[in-house]
């Protein structure tokens, strides 16, 4: 789910960068240092909308960086435990298949697909219903939801089921 | 402390990691005593994906450590060789059939209080003006969208099916009256429910209270029904 959040980082900034675009200088470093990654906490930065508030600039002893502390909005997309989703299928194996849903990637383990689906290997591995009336393969959009999630330093990876009621296939690629 | 836990985690995965599979779903249940006993079962929650590790970062590292160590020597990180994690997720099935019932949403309490839930169709017109902003300033070539902003604008567009995000937060705001929090109002906007039993089975947490909601439910989604987007 995406969110609306008011973050604070404390940014480091080279002598060389004062001056008349002080502030331009300090958003785009920040900008730089955190749109794009992954926290376990917040999930992923997906955009900076705005800076709330830049405090003063603390010198730091030693050397000549100075130091500020920013507040920041931003957009943040953060999977949780128990919430749907709907996802793209990207590989389709034995064990289960691979999604992906913006940013995060999910997997669902042939255990949390219905028992009446089976796997069929071949050019396009699929999970398919036994009268051949529902298909699981690469590019089908698919309604999960998600049981877990794990966080690496920079990506999300979430294990998903799909053996809930309303859950499942919603747009079948051949058929479109 | 923590790194002292840290050495005894890769210990017994180095070691036995046969043995160390075996004992996850035991040592799941066991909630309370030591630091070793809490941090492996914490470890076999990360192993069954549970969240509460997240919490304490602390542990998080280290039982990331221990699930780098475990998942090289099952399946050298390749999920589809990851049968021997797949008997984990059997064998814990106790456990997760039993959390199945807290599997319901539970945004407000892992998130600070400043944080607003944003359904996808708002967050979809969030990214587009942020994307029309960074054409004008693409002369700036160090500036660079990255790679979750593209993925979560085609993510949020592929999933906003109302044309006008303001009026499907008034129409879901008559439900916040019902106790109906603000994640859930957000859930079943980006899920665009067709029929009330659909919500209840999709969103757990609103069960509780069916017997008040269904009505007002029937009414709002109706609404919703007219402000979808016609594709």
């Amino acid at each position: 789910m995406f969110f609306h959040i008011v973050l604070e980082r404390n940014m480091q900034l080279h002598p060389r960068h004062f001056g008349r675009n002080l502030r331009e200088n300090l958003v785009s470093k920040l900008m730089k240092d955190v749109e794009g990654t992954c926290s376990g906490r917040h999930g992923f930065v997906v955009a900076i909308t705005g800076i709330e508030n830049v405090g003063k600039g603390l010198i730091r002893d030693g050397t000549g960086f100075v130091t500020f502390p920013v507040k920041y909005q931003c957009v943040v997309f953060r999977p949780f435990k128990g919430e749907i989703l709907e996802a793209v299928v990207t590989m389709v194996n034995k064990m289960g298949f691979f999604a992906e849903a913006g940013p995060v990637q999910i997997f669902v383990s042939n255990h949390l697909i219905p028992d009446d689906m089976e796997f069929q290997s071949g050019d396009m591995p699929n999970y398919t219903t036994s009268d051949g009336s529902v298909k699981i393969q690469k590019d089908s959009e698919v309604r999960l939801k998600i049981i877990g999630t794990r966080v690496d330093a920079t990506e999300i990876f979430c294990i998903g089921t799909i053996k809930d009621d309303f859950l499942g296939v919603i747009n079948d690629p051949t058929t479109a | 402390m923590s790194e002292k836990g840290g050495k005894g985690f890769s210990l017994p995965t180095k070691t036995t990691p046969k043995s160390a599979l075996k004992s996850t779903p035991a040592s799941a249940t066991a909630r309370h005593g030591k630091d070793d006993n809490s941090a492996r079962s914490k470890r076999g929650r990360k192993v069954q994906f549970g969240t509460e590790g997240l919490t304490d970062l602390g542990f998080n590292f280290s039982s990331l450590k221990s699930d780098g160590k475990f998942a090289i020597p099952v399946g050298k990180g390749d999920w589809a060789k990851g049968g021997k994690g797949e008997k984990v997720v059997n064998g814990g099935k106790a456990p997760v059939a039993k959390e199945a019932k807290s599997l319901e949403l539970r945004v407000e309490q892992e998130l600070p209080e400043n944080v607003k839930c944003l359904m996808d169709c708002e967050a979809a017109n969030i990214l587009e003006g942020i994307q029309e902003q960074m054409v004008m300033l693409s002369q700036d070539s160090t500036i660079k969208l990255p790679e979750s902003f593209h993925l979560g604008l085609q993510y949020a567009k592929t999933h906003s099916y109302y044309t006008n995000p303001q009026s499907v937060r008034r129409v879901l705001e008559a439900l916040s009256k019902y106790g109906v929090s603000y994640s859930e109002i957000c859930v079943i906007a980006n899920t665009c429910p067709e029929t009330v039993d659909e919500v209840f089975a999709l969103v757990r947490s609103l069960e509780a209270k069916k017997s008040r909601l269904s009505e007002p439910l029937k009414d709002v989604l109706d609404e919703l029904a007219k402000l979808k987007k016609s594709t």
